[in-house]
């Protein structure tokens, strides 16, 4: 069985803390460790700072949460008309999303930017 | 938990002269001299004078970031921020004023010790109902761990912390938003184990992202155990429990200097925006 959430907040760094919450509240039904859980929230909170960082003028991000058996899938995006340069695979950003999950991607498509994650984890 | 500072402004006459500790650093600032400053400053806006002037209250500016430093926040970069708050007073300060220019300053250097600690999202009191429940999170996320041999999950933290889900997510939530101070000092006190032992590797791996992150001032300029930790974690691919048994802390503690580097390194990256 999997279920969505979809979050929609403004454009800055303010929310950050609303976009981490919601992971944890989520990641906690999943049974994940607690262990799991930090590292799923430096994961949505640099995927956000990174879509964040290349906001240009949009002014809200979105965040969605797959929630599938034990496993968390994180969509971070944001409008960026064509302007949308590409988080690049030597960055130290690059590096946290990939040492923090188990899976990550950008991709720039249909006037939009994302930067998506996927983090197993849980008990059962 | 260490001294939080009350609300109201302090004077700096009352500064001065608790534990006869002076802000001025024992020498009293020659006021006319610094009048006699001010007064060609405000005629020739001289960046020269303005710089003295800056030297001259250097150690009001040290004395009032002392007061925030049991944050987890270094105190050369309270001592940086506090310095902005200095320069505005400077620029703004009217020798028609009947009041000296350090009592005039303190406010907005206070002021801008505050605001930094709001953008970035730390509450400059952390309520004591949170900080309670943090100890407490934290001891029982670690005697869990040793039983059961692994992270624990929110649903078993809350069963023996016998406290809802919900006040565990929140405890989560702001274990890390919080620096609480008690938790950071090191396990064994002011001589922990010193993080000396360097790996050649480390190194070289972290400088090739340096040169292409742009990010090299600010991972250069990280404390060698902060630095170290982030390696680990995120290039030597150990869990924070490895690392945390490694440099015998706690796996929270780990934690977070783990999130309160990262939000040293992203600091940078959304400076530019409202966050008030």
């Amino acid at each position: 069985m999997t279920s969505t959430v979809h979050l929609e907040i403004p454009a800055s760094g303010a929310y950050l803390a609303v976009a981490r919450a919601a992971a944890t509240g989520l990641a906690a039904q999943l049974q994940f460790t607690y262990e799991e859980i930090d590292d799923l929230r430096i994961a949505v909170d640099e995927a956000c700072t990174q879509v964040l960082a290349r906001r240009g003028s949009a002014t809200t991000l979105n965040v969605a949460y797959h929630l599938a058996e034990a496993e968390l899938r994180v969509d971070v995006s944001i409008e960026a008309a064509d302007r949308g340069d590409p988080l690049e695979r030597d960055t130290f950003a690059w590096q946290i999303l990939s040492a923090m999950t188990d899976e990550v991607r950008e991709q720039s498509e249909d006037g939009r930017l994302w930067v998506s994650f996927r983090k197993a984890g849980g008990r059962g | 938990m260490g001294q939080l500072p009350q609300g109201g402004r302090p004077r700096v006459s009352e500064l001065a002269n608790s534990n006869g500790v002076a802000p001025l650093n024992g020498r009293s600032v020659d006021r006319s001299h610094a009048k006699d400053l001010f007064r060609r400053f405000v005629e020739t806006r001289s960046p020269a004078l303005r710089e003295e002037l800056v030297g001259l209250h250097l150690p009001l500016v040290e004395y009032l970031a002392r007061r925030f430093r049991n944050r987890g926040e270094p105190l050369e970069d309270l001592v940086q921020v506090g310095t902005i708050g200095l320069l505005k007073a400077i620029d703004r300060f009217d020798l028609g004023r009947e009041v000296e220019f350090s009592t005039y300053a303190t406010p907005t250097i206070v002021g801008e010790l505050k605001r930094h600690f709001r953008d970035k999202g730390w509450a400059v009191r952390v309520p004591r109902r949170l900080q309670e429940l943090n100890l407490s999170l934290n001891k029982v996320v670690a005697e869990l761990s040793q039983e059961i041999g692994r992270s624990p999950t929110v649903a078993e933290i809350a069963t023996k912390a016998r406290l809802p889900e919900e006040e565990v997510l929140e405890g989560l939530d702001t274990s890390n938003a919080y620096a609480v101070v008690s938790l950071d000092a090191p396990a064994g006190g002011e001589d922990a184990p010193a993080v000396s032992e360097h790996i050649g590797a480390e190194d070289e791996s972290l400088e090739a992202l340096e040169y292409r992150a742009a990010l090299g001032p600010l991972i250069a300029g990280l404390p060698e155990r902060e630095r170290r930790i982030l390696y680990l974690r995120f290039f030597g691919g150990m869990t924070q429990s490895q690392i945390a048994a490694r440099l015998g802390i706690s796996q929270m503690h780990v934690s977070r200097l783990l999130n309160r580097t990262l939000a040293v390194l992203r600091a940078g990256l959304l400076e530019d925006e409202e966050t008030g």
